[in-house]
């Protein structure tokens, strides 16, 4: 690919920084901030996007051991049981999808989960609802530290050293 | 999105959230929004002040810098020989906290002489004169943070400082204590309704409003927010005594003079409500508004550890927290943090209807922080509890 990605992602970059933005008038505010954001956006994009492919699959790949450790624990009565069963179907369907399938695999997914939860909470079997929330929460205890990671460069986390 | 069963009520929210939430709604398919000119808000003003103050002028309109949420505009308004400072705060189309002007304009005409606030001059709620709602208020000298607290979003991880903080922190603490203690009853605000048809009204108005809101921008579904919505549909506190709430305290949103530490003004006042004062000391505990040491000791707002707050705020309020509330609205922050950052403010920027949507993605960035906060609170009982 001739210009690659991250070089023209540098040549934006560069054209914002050196030649946009020193010529904003001090009191144009508004347009400095936005310059300095999307400056700031960009070079995050530049050091994530190598990795945009792999973090994509690691993520729908994590949800769906999630979903599948859900549907064999969870049980109890006419919506739960439907709620599984559709959990299950969506995790097939999302199972090795790549690019824009997987994103959509992983927000199916999720739905699917969002949906158990609320299935759970009106006829979940004896045990169900509590079983739910340590796999969820064991789950997202992991996976939230990835997503922390992945933004790390934004400059908001308050607990750097404690990833 | 799943509708949550519990609580059965679930169109039970104050008349001006329903509003904002309808507004919203109705709002999404409008075209998108651009940023007010500076210019042609200076020609507004004019416009505006002939009507209201004729003879006045109004000149040196210029932006502020900084916030997440309004167009704010600072300016000059002279008569004969006297001229004075005001702030103009006027609603995008849509924000990552959509509120209601003439409410926060109400609030803090009432708690004039009670804490420090800007004193709210005039108010164009219906958006009559200028191009979305808005209120004028005079400016109060201040700064949100120290000079030297680097470039970020005010409030969000702002360091104070040891010199700082032991000036600031009485004060924070104080005044919290006196919103706490207006006498809504005695004083109702119009626009202002209270929760007191059951015991678990206010929690059950606070999450309505949230929950529906996070359905109406299409929050992108996450287990752990799933868990923590159905969470906080269970197990709902009782509410043993309601006061005026500011909403939104912290760090970041108060005014002080950097040289002597003196709070000049209490700010951001849109979602102060009537409610439980557990939601308040929920927020100000929140981790994503403090501070952490090296030696990892936090400090909410960067002023109190989270034990001392608690306790200080026993003393001078002669309330007494109850841990597992505490623990309710803990988990109620964190949630609405999700909500805001990651259903509202993303909404906002993909209907191009606000000012900064490159802020707004830049701040969805801080989701899996809120997410964290809920796996830790998920994770454990009340304190105490």
């Amino acid at each position: 690919m001739t210009p690659n990605t991250d070089e023209r992602l540098a040549s934006v970059i560069r054209s914002l920084t050196e030649v946009v933005l020193p010529h904003l008038p001090p009191e144009a505010s508004l347009a400095q901030e936005q310059v300095q954001l999307a400056v700031g956006h960009l070079q995050i994009l530049r050091l994530q996007l190598d990795g945009i492919p792999a973090f994509e699959a690691e993520e729908l790949a994590d949800t769906i051991l999630l979903a599948n450790a859900l549907v064999g624990a969870i049980g109890g009565g006419k919506e739960t049981t439907a709620a599984v069963g559709a959990l299950r179907a969506a995790a097939s369907a999302a199972s090795g999808a790549s690019g824009a399938e997987a994103r959509q695999g992983l927000s199916s997914v999720n739905r699917a989960i969002e949906a158990l939860v609320g299935a759970v909470s009106t006829d979940g079997s004896a045990g169900s609802r509590t079983e739910l929330a340590t796999i969820i929460l064991a789950y997202e205890g992991r996976r939230v530290q990835k997503d922390r990671r992945w933004f790390l460069p934004f400059g908001f986390d308050t607990m750097e050293t404690a990833i | 999105m799943v509708l949550i069963e519990k609580p059965v009520v679930a169109n039970d929210m104050e008349a001006v959230h329903r509003r904002i939430i309808d507004r919203r709604r109705a709002n999404r398919s409008l075209p998108p929004y651009r940023a007010a000119l500076t210019e042609e808000i200076s020609a507004i003003l004019a416009n505006f002040f002939a009507v209201e103050w004729p003879g006045s002028i109004v000149r040196d309109v210029r932006r502020v810098g900084g916030g997440a949420s309004k167009e704010q505009f600072f300016f000059k308004l002279g008569h004969g020989d006297q001229e004075e400072r005001f702030l103009l705060r006027m609603d995008p189309r849509s924000a990552i906290t959509e509120t209601d002007r003439e409410r926060e304009f109400v609030l803090i005409r009432a708690m004039q002489g009670i804490v420090p606030v800007p004193e709210p001059v005039w108010i164009d709620n219906d958006a009559q004169h200028f191009p979305q709602s808005a209120a004028i208020l005079r400016v109060v000298p201040g700064v949100t943070k120290p000079a030297d607290a680097g470039v970020k979003v005010s409030g969000l991880g702002t360091y104070l400082g040891p010199k700082l903080r032991d000036r600031l922190k009485e004060q924070f603490l104080d005044f919290l204590v006196a919103i706490h203690a207006f006498d809504w009853r005695a004083n109702p605000l119009p626009g202002f309704e209270v929760p007191d048809a059951d015991p678990k009204q206010a929690a059950r108005w606070a999450y309505n409003y949230w929950r529906e809101l996070w359905e109406v921008d299409e929050g992108e579904a996450r287990p752990v927010m799933a868990l923590a919505t159905q969470w906080l549909a269970d197990e709902m506190p009782d509410t043993a005594d309601l006061v005026m709430l500011h909403g939104d305290y912290r760090t970041g949103n108060y005014l002080f003079e950097e040289e002597s530490g003196e709070i000049t003004a209490l700010l951001d006042w849109e979602l102060a409500r009537i409610g439980d004062f557990h939601e308040d000391l929920g927020w100000v505990l929140m981790e994503i508004f403090g501070s952490f040491d090296a030696d990892g000791t936090f400090r909410a707002s960067d002023l109190f550890e989270r034990e001392e707050f608690i306790r200080e705020y026993e003393r001078r309020s002669g309330r007494t927290v109850n841990r597992r509330t505490l623990h309710y609205y803990d988990v109620l922050s964190s949630w609405k943090c999700n909500v805001i950052v990651a259903a509202n403010g993303l909404a906002a920027a993909r209907s191009q209807h606000n000012h900064q949507d490159v802020l707004l993605t830049f701040l969805g960035s801080t989701t899996p922080m809120f997410a964290n906060d809920l796996v830790r609170l998920l994770g454990k009982q009340g304190d105490g509890a």
